[in-house]
């Protein structure tokens, strides 16, 4: 069994469940990362994606299945021997060393040199410009200081992968942005194998080579940013990535390749798998897809309900006739007061269509098409 | 103008009148004491006399403390069977409840809810009822009047409270802190040592101090489960001075012996005190 180079270790869970007593939290899930990819988990709170990354960090027993990471089983290892490094919410300093001793801890555990943890001790300060902060205890750091000494930790034992565990959710938002720039530089720069855990969409999109979307404890699609925003492959993942979140209205299909929301008869010009004339659909529209037009019986009624001035863009928060409530994105700055009526029209390319079950429907032309 | 020579001296009253009640508080409390002191540096017939006034009128004398110590075996005896047995209470104490407040915060097994809670539940156990069997159990074990015994008795007795101190004094420190140490490659007992010692270490003085001052202050087992005067601890040697040879008390040297058995007691909470007041509330705040 060879091991691969640290900068490219691969990460292989193979049917991999966890139960807490009779709950399951993980239900026997496959993924593969590859070696050098930044792979974000994001899902909502108790979706288990914590628990899975401190399972492939050993800090979680795994109920059955197997983790590899760069080609060996470390499903039984402890923490130290799988060759990863773990960067925490809270940060996990010690707080009774100086950062230089935090950095040193689990290099001096590993029976290193002395001159030799000096000289790594240094590289991840220099690295992380936390040299001038080196003699410091963490309770006299701020917090970005504090994550940038917890990631140096991190750097230090020179580990096949890094985990982060939400490492940027006790930043404030500013810190977080040039933080979050900061974790994208390392990896071009060191180029390991990433996992980070998130609930912040942003990251997530930002920094993710691929996003592994979970509900609980399951995956629901894995896909690059673009392909999981794009092409959702189901109802929750439509639902979840992006902010505002997809707008999702009953429908109608109307048969050849026709729709129809509330009163209004929508022509997609496709047909789609799976489903006949008649049956309930879900339609996904993006804010950002609906445009405010002129009166035609083939745009969308809608009654405004508030509007939110963000600046560079605008949202409408509406209701449609049937009830329900539908977000817009309007861009040509024309101010629209609350109760007034508007015209939303779409373009049939940017639809998406799901079963009532939450499946998604795709053109007949492609269904049964890998989408990731 | 006016306004502010009110305000400066309604500030100043405030002052003075939260600065007096600390001091008349102050005083209450080192009245005892410094009575204790001064009565123990009386000539011995002069601290026979009523009470009044309480500092030697006939000169500072060390009287009374040649006296405790010429008493029974001698007061360094019994002193070094206070250190010993308090010594060995506080290190056996620390020992057992650092790793039983570790083992129940952090490890998950069979019923450790249940017995915490029988552990915290035998502080509901009058201790004089159970004198008697453990008087019984050390002649079984061959440990009655010996200091070693003694030292057993008061450590099961400090046990529960040890343990709740320092199960709650690991509660508090971030679990993530040692999930770090574990990737970092720190075994179980390094990150006891190395990472969680300093952290609870507040917790630790808490217990080194109470059990301390149990040991060092209790009477009642020592009086039952020593029998040989050798082996006395200083309360027990306080009884008897108080109780007097021939019908007299000498209070001087009652009050000398008070004084000599205060003072580790003071000196270790004074030196200490920073880290007990944060152990007693640690978990408190966050």
């Amino acid at each position: 069994m060879t091991v691969t180079s640290p900068e490219k270790a691969k990460i292989e869970l193979r049917d991999v469940r966890k139960s807490f007593g009779a709950v399951n939290i993980i239900h026997g899930l496959d993924l593969s990362i590859e070696g050098g990819e930044f792979v974000v988990f994001v899902g909502p709170s108790g979706c288990g994606k914590s628990t899975l990354l401190r399972m492939i960090a050993g800090l979680e027993d795994v109920t059955s299945g197997d983790i590899f990471i760069a080609g060996r089983d470390v499903t039984e290892l402890d923490p130290a021997k799988r060759g990863i490094a773990m960067v925490f919410q809270s940060y996990a300093l010690y707080p009774h060393m100086s950062v230089r001793e935090n950095l040193a801890f689990g290099l001096e555990m590993a029976k290193t040199p002395a001159e030799e943890i000096e000289r790594q001790v240094q590289g991840a300060a220099q690295i992380l410009k936390i040299g001038p902060l080196l003699e410091r205890r963490p309770g006299q750091l701020s917090g970005g200081q504090r994550q940038r000494v917890a990631i140096g930790r991190a750097i230090v034992r020179k580990p096949l992968a890094f985990l982060f565990d939400e490492p940027l959710s006790n930043l404030d938002a500013e810190l977080r942005v040039s933080m979050r720039i900061e974790i994208a530089r390392l990896h071009r720069e060191l180029g390991n194998t990433m996992i980070y855990v998130t609930h912040d969409q942003t990251e997530a999109m930002t920094l993710a080579d691929r996003i592994v979307v979970l509900r609980d404890g399951r995956i629901e699609q894995v896909g690059t940013p673009r392909e999981v925003y794009e092409d959702p492959s189901n109802l929750f993942v439509a639902g979840f990535i992006g902010s505002p979140r997809m707008n999702i209205v009953d429908a109608i299909y109307a048969g050849d390749g026709r729709i129809k929301i509330a009163d209004t008869v929508m022509a997609l010009g496709q047909n789609f798998a799976g489903v006949a004339a008649g049956d309930g659909i879900k339609l996904g529209i993006r804010p950002e897809h609906l445009n405010v037009a002129q009166s035609s019986s083939t745009a969308l009624r809608a009654k405004v309900d508030f509007a939110e001035y963000l600046g560079s863009t605008r949202y409408l928060y509406c209701y449609l006739p049937s009830g329900e409530t539908i977000t817009v994105e309007q861009r040509d700055g024309r101010d629209l007061s609350s109760g007034e009526e508007i015209f939303l029209r779409c373009d049939p390319e940017r639809l998406r269509l799901f079963s009532t079950g939450g499946d998604r429907l795709r053109s007949a032309n492609t269904a049964g098409m890998p989408t990731a | 103008m006016a306004r502010t020579r009110n305000s400066s001296a309604r500030r100043l009253f405030a002052n003075i009148r939260y600065h007096g009640f600390g001091i008349v508080v102050g005083l209450l409390f080192l009245a005892p004491l410094v009575w204790s002191v001064l009565v123990s540096f009386k000539p011995s017939v002069e601290a026979r006399q009523p009470p009044l006034p309480p500092w030697p009128v006939d000169g500072f004398s060390v009287q009374s403390y040649d006296n405790l110590a010429q008493y029974g075996s001698g007061i360094w005896t019994y002193t070094g069977n206070s250190l010993m047995v308090s010594a060995a209470t506080v290190v056996a104490s620390v020992i057992v409840s650092l790793f039983a407040g570790y083992g129940f915060s952090r490890f998950r097994f069979p019923f450790k809810n249940a017995l915490f809670v029988l552990i915290i539940s035998t502080v509901m156990i009058p201790f004089q009822s159970i004198l008697t069997p453990l008087f019984l159990i050390l002649t079984k074990l061959g440990l009655q009047n010996t200091l070693t015994g003694i030292v057993l008795v008061y450590v099961t007795l400090q046990l529960p409270f040890s343990i709740f101190m320092m199960r709650n004094a690991f509660d508090a420190v971030p679990k993530e802190i040692e999930d770090a140490a574990r990737v970092d490659g720190a075994s179980v007992l390094r990150v006891l040592y190395r990472i969680m010692l300093p952290l609870v270490l507040p917790g630790v003085v808490t217990v080194a101090i109470f059990a301390f001052l149990a040991s060092w202050n209790e009477f009642l087992a020592a009086l039952i489960l020593l029998t040989d005067q050798n082996k006395y601890t200083l309360p027990v040697l306080m009884a008897a001075v108080r109780s007097g040879q021939f019908g007299t008390i000498d209070w001087g040297a009652v009050q000398s012996g008070v004084t000599l058995m205060m003072a580790p007691c003071l000196a270790l909470f004074l030196l200490l005190q920073r880290y007990y007041i944060r152990g007693l509330t640690a978990g408190a705040v966050k």
